[in-house]
């Protein structure tokens, strides 16, 4: 009864774009897909997609290989948003759900819900060119779901939109979800990730580095963070003479400190108290995944860098 | 896709990317425009026969005329021209320039030695009989059922009959009548062809290089409006989402048919206008020219078996240009990218085309039948002879057959290029990306 993914492999002549990856979605997740450009994330997707065959390795999806089961399965909103330029939006829903087998009159009145519930109703008969990027985003995610596919498929569903915006999606997503959708969504914006996702993959250069449930890799990261506020001291430059203790975040307020595996992080509380410091803010607390991103990954997560991909290659990984 | 696959079949899929196809591409500005250049083309061409007949009007054929005692000749000369030559009631003789223009020629060796210079366009040759009867042999390259040889024929028994009625004895009676022969001798020494009638060869030649040059511009335009779709899906990205929806054969099949549907409604919206033209053409030759004098070559204008040939032609000719073009419109990132592949295909459809303009001089040659059977020139070159030429019914159904062949080939290769090249970007377009993608579809 679940997506699993098992030892996907797929190169472009030299370079490798997944190298033997796998993980599990259970049904009615949803699940963070995180790596940098280039990681293989939209590889992988459209594996799963069946528009892409993998050179090795399966996916199934409640037991049936994803290449035997149809289209209407699986719902995609690709990283590049695209719309017919010069047809109407309500028509161009239509259209999209058609394909999935959705009868017109039937997806006419699920895509106007959908575009009252986005608060677009009046972009219905407007041509895709005169909508915003935003509004765009926004149709398009409606034509992923339109035919209610058991699984979704998003590559950066929040990337160019608003906070209203983002607030409506993530409404839709918890919504779906509760209705035992799969979701799946691939992000650099961390925090969506630990609000939304209940379990989460990292990969990088084709390889997976880590995944599960959410809070099971936060634990598993081993390396806990505190965060520190002292009054009068916002710089905290005596922090790095400290033994296995290194100031990650450093901020105005509260700064983070990361602690190497066999330091205490009592310690720290401890040499800011025989300073004399007053502390304002002492919490020990599990790694954030932006923090397991940098340290497994070796760079933030929306560093658009991708390294060592040729050009060509690169869009299609 | 695998056989058995739920998304296997073709429909309704296809049928929903054709339709939305088609009614995009009909609802553009770009398609009134050319469709109405083309119906002004075409009315044009329906309307050259008329113009090839005032032309014909102006034009002299001049007949040499030779026999053993040109007391004789002179005599023919001046029955069969004033025959050949009419004088419309009312008219002044001498204001009427005759399309005709008969001369004595001193023996047959110099009169066919004119000929073949091309002085005079043919040679009436009169035998006289022991009993002053009258035969005539017509060197040239007249047809039994052209206009020229009828009433030749007319004329020289006229002849026949005065050179008899002046023969009579005064008294008594004379000799018995002898019915003249009329034979036809062609002078040239190409391969026996039917002959048919120069003037219905040139405006047939005129009409077969109208249509040919009708079938070059609309597969090359159609052609290349399926490419730059399928490369414009891809700029606009909206193709990661149809290629998620959609297999790539429906996509395909669906685009192809979508923008044939599109050129269909334009060929017939030109050819509506062109055939009432066409039904029309004699009130409108009376109308434009005066009526047609007695006799007078038929006009020659587009004929049903003629329609109905460029119509399989072009069908069948664009689905098959159409499939590589949309495999090369895969390829590319943008619509602008599209001229370096769509060039060697221009190439091959421009040889094709060439192929059959130069070969209507040649059209019973074995090269042109050659390429008749080809399948990326045979829309042309096929089209061609079956206008000018004589062509076999088993000739037509073998061009056509390799021809649907063909495009059953060209669509699976297209079917398999598209679902790797759809999802290629930043490559460097070109002929070789074309045949690699073609080889190995899954990267590599």
């Amino acid at each position: 009864m679940t997506l699993v993914i098992d030892g996907l492999s797929k190169r472009y002549g030299q370079v490798v774009a997944l190298d033997r990856v796998g993980f599990r979605v259970e049904p009615g997740e949803i699940f963070g897909f995180l790596g940098a450009n280039g990681a293989g994330k939209t590889t992988a997707m459209r594996i799963v997609l069946d528009i892409l065959r993998a050179d090795s390795g399966t996916v199934t999806w409640r037991g049936r290989l994803s290449t035997e089961l149809p289209r209407r399965t699986f719902g995609y909103l690709p990283e590049e948003r695209g719309l017919y330029p010069r047809m109407r939006v309500l028509d161009q829903l239509v259209f999209f759900a058609g394909l999935y087998g959705v009868p017109g009159a039937e997806a006419r009145r699920a895509a106007l819900g959908w575009l009252e519930r986005f608060r677009v109703i009046d972009l219905a008969d407007r041509r895709a060119d005169e909508l915003s990027k935003g509004n765009q985003q926004k149709i398009q995610f409606i034509a992923a779901i339109l035919h209610d596919p058991e699984v979704v498929l998003m590559d950066e569903p929040f990337t160019g939109l608003d906070p209203v915006n983002v607030s409506l999606l993530r409404s839709a997503f918890l919504e779906l979800a509760a209705r035992g959708r799969t979701l799946i969504f691939s992000t650099h914006q961390m925090e969506m990730v630990e609000a939304l996702a209940g379990a989460i993959a990292i990969i990088d250069h084709g390889r997976l580095l880590t995944g599960g449930p959410t809070r099971e890799v936060r634990r598993r990261a081993g390396r806990p963070v505190v965060r520190l506020a002292v009054e009068g001291d916002p710089e905290l430059a005596w922090v790095s003479s400290l033994a296995g203790v290194r100031l990650i975040r450093p901020g105005p307020g509260i700064s983070e400190l990361s602690v190497e595996p066999g330091t205490d992080p009592q310690s720290i509380l401890r040499a800011a108290l025989a300073r004399g410091a007053v502390v304002t803010c002492f919490e020990i607390a599990d790694p954030s995944l932006e923090e397991i991103f940098i340290e497994l990954v070796g760079r933030p997560p929306d560093d658009g860098v991708s390294v060592g991909a040729p050009a060509a290659v690169e869009s299609a990984a | 896709m695998s056989a058995g696959h739920p998304d296997g079949s073709l429909l309704p899929n296809a049928g929903l990317v054709a339709r939305r196809e088609y009614v995009e591409k009909i609802r553009s500005r770009a398609f009134a425009v050319a469709t109405a250049i083309l119906i002004a083309v075409a009315v044009g061409a329906a309307l050259i026969p008329i113009g090839l007949r005032a032309l014909d009007r102006g034009q002299i054929t001049r007949i040499g005329v030779v026999s053993s005692d040109p007391a004789v000749t002179a005599r023919v000369v001046d029955l069969v021209s004033a025959y050949l030559n009419p004088v419309p009631p009312g008219a002044d003789p001498a204001t009427v320039r005759g399309h005709y223009r008969l001369s004595s020629q001193p023996d047959l060796a110099s009169g066919l030695a004119n000929v073949h210079a091309g002085r005079i366009e043919s040679l009436l040759e009169v035998t006289i009989g022991p009993s002053g009867g009258l035969d005539f042999t017509f060197h040239g390259n007249d047809g039994p059922t052209s206009a020229t040889i009828q009433r030749l024929q007319v004329a020289t028994f006229g002849a026949a009959v005065v050179e008899y009625s002046q023969s009579l004895p005064h008294t008594g009676p004379g000799l018995a009548f002898h019915l003249p022969s009329f034979e036809l001798q062609p002078t040239d020494r190409g391969p026996s062809v039917a002959p048919i009638d120069p003037g219905a060869t040139a405006s047939r030649t005129l009409l077969a290089s109208v249509l040919v040059v009708l079938i070059f511009i609309t597969l090359t335009v159609y052609g290349m409006w399926v490419a730059t779709s399928v490369a414009s899906e891809k700029a606009s990205r909206v193709m990661e989402l149809l290629i998620s929806a959609a297999t790539p054969r429906q996509l395909l099949v669906g685009k192809v048919v979508g923008v044939g549907a599109a050129g269909l409604t334009q060929y017939l919206s030109i050819l509506v206008p062109a055939t009432i033209v066409l039904a029309l053409q004699d009130p409108i030759a009376t109308a434009l020219i005066g009526p047609a004098d007695p006799g007078e070559a038929p006009l020659v204008g587009l004929t049903l078996p003629i329609l109905l040939a460029f119509g399989a032609f072009f069908v069948l000719g664009f689905l098959l240009y159409a499939f590589v073009y949309a495999a090369a419109g895969s390829l590319v990132s943008r619509p602008e990218d599209i001229q370096q592949l769509a060039m060697p295909l221009s190439f091959v459809s421009m040889a094709g085309y060439f192929a059959a303009i130069f070969g209507m001089t040649a059209i019973n040659s074995s090269p042109v039948a050659i390429l008749s059977y080809v399948p990326f020139f045979s829309p042309y070159v096929m089209l061609s002879r079956v206008m000018l030429g004589q062509v076999d019914a088993w000739e037509i159904g073998l061009s056509l057959g390799l021809l649907i062949g063909a495009i059953a080939i060209s669509a699976w290769f297209a079917a398999r290029i598209y679902g790797a090249g759809v999802l290629l970007y930043g490559q460097r377009p070109g002929f070789r990306t074309f045949l690699r993608v073609a080889i190995r579809p899954d990267g590599g």
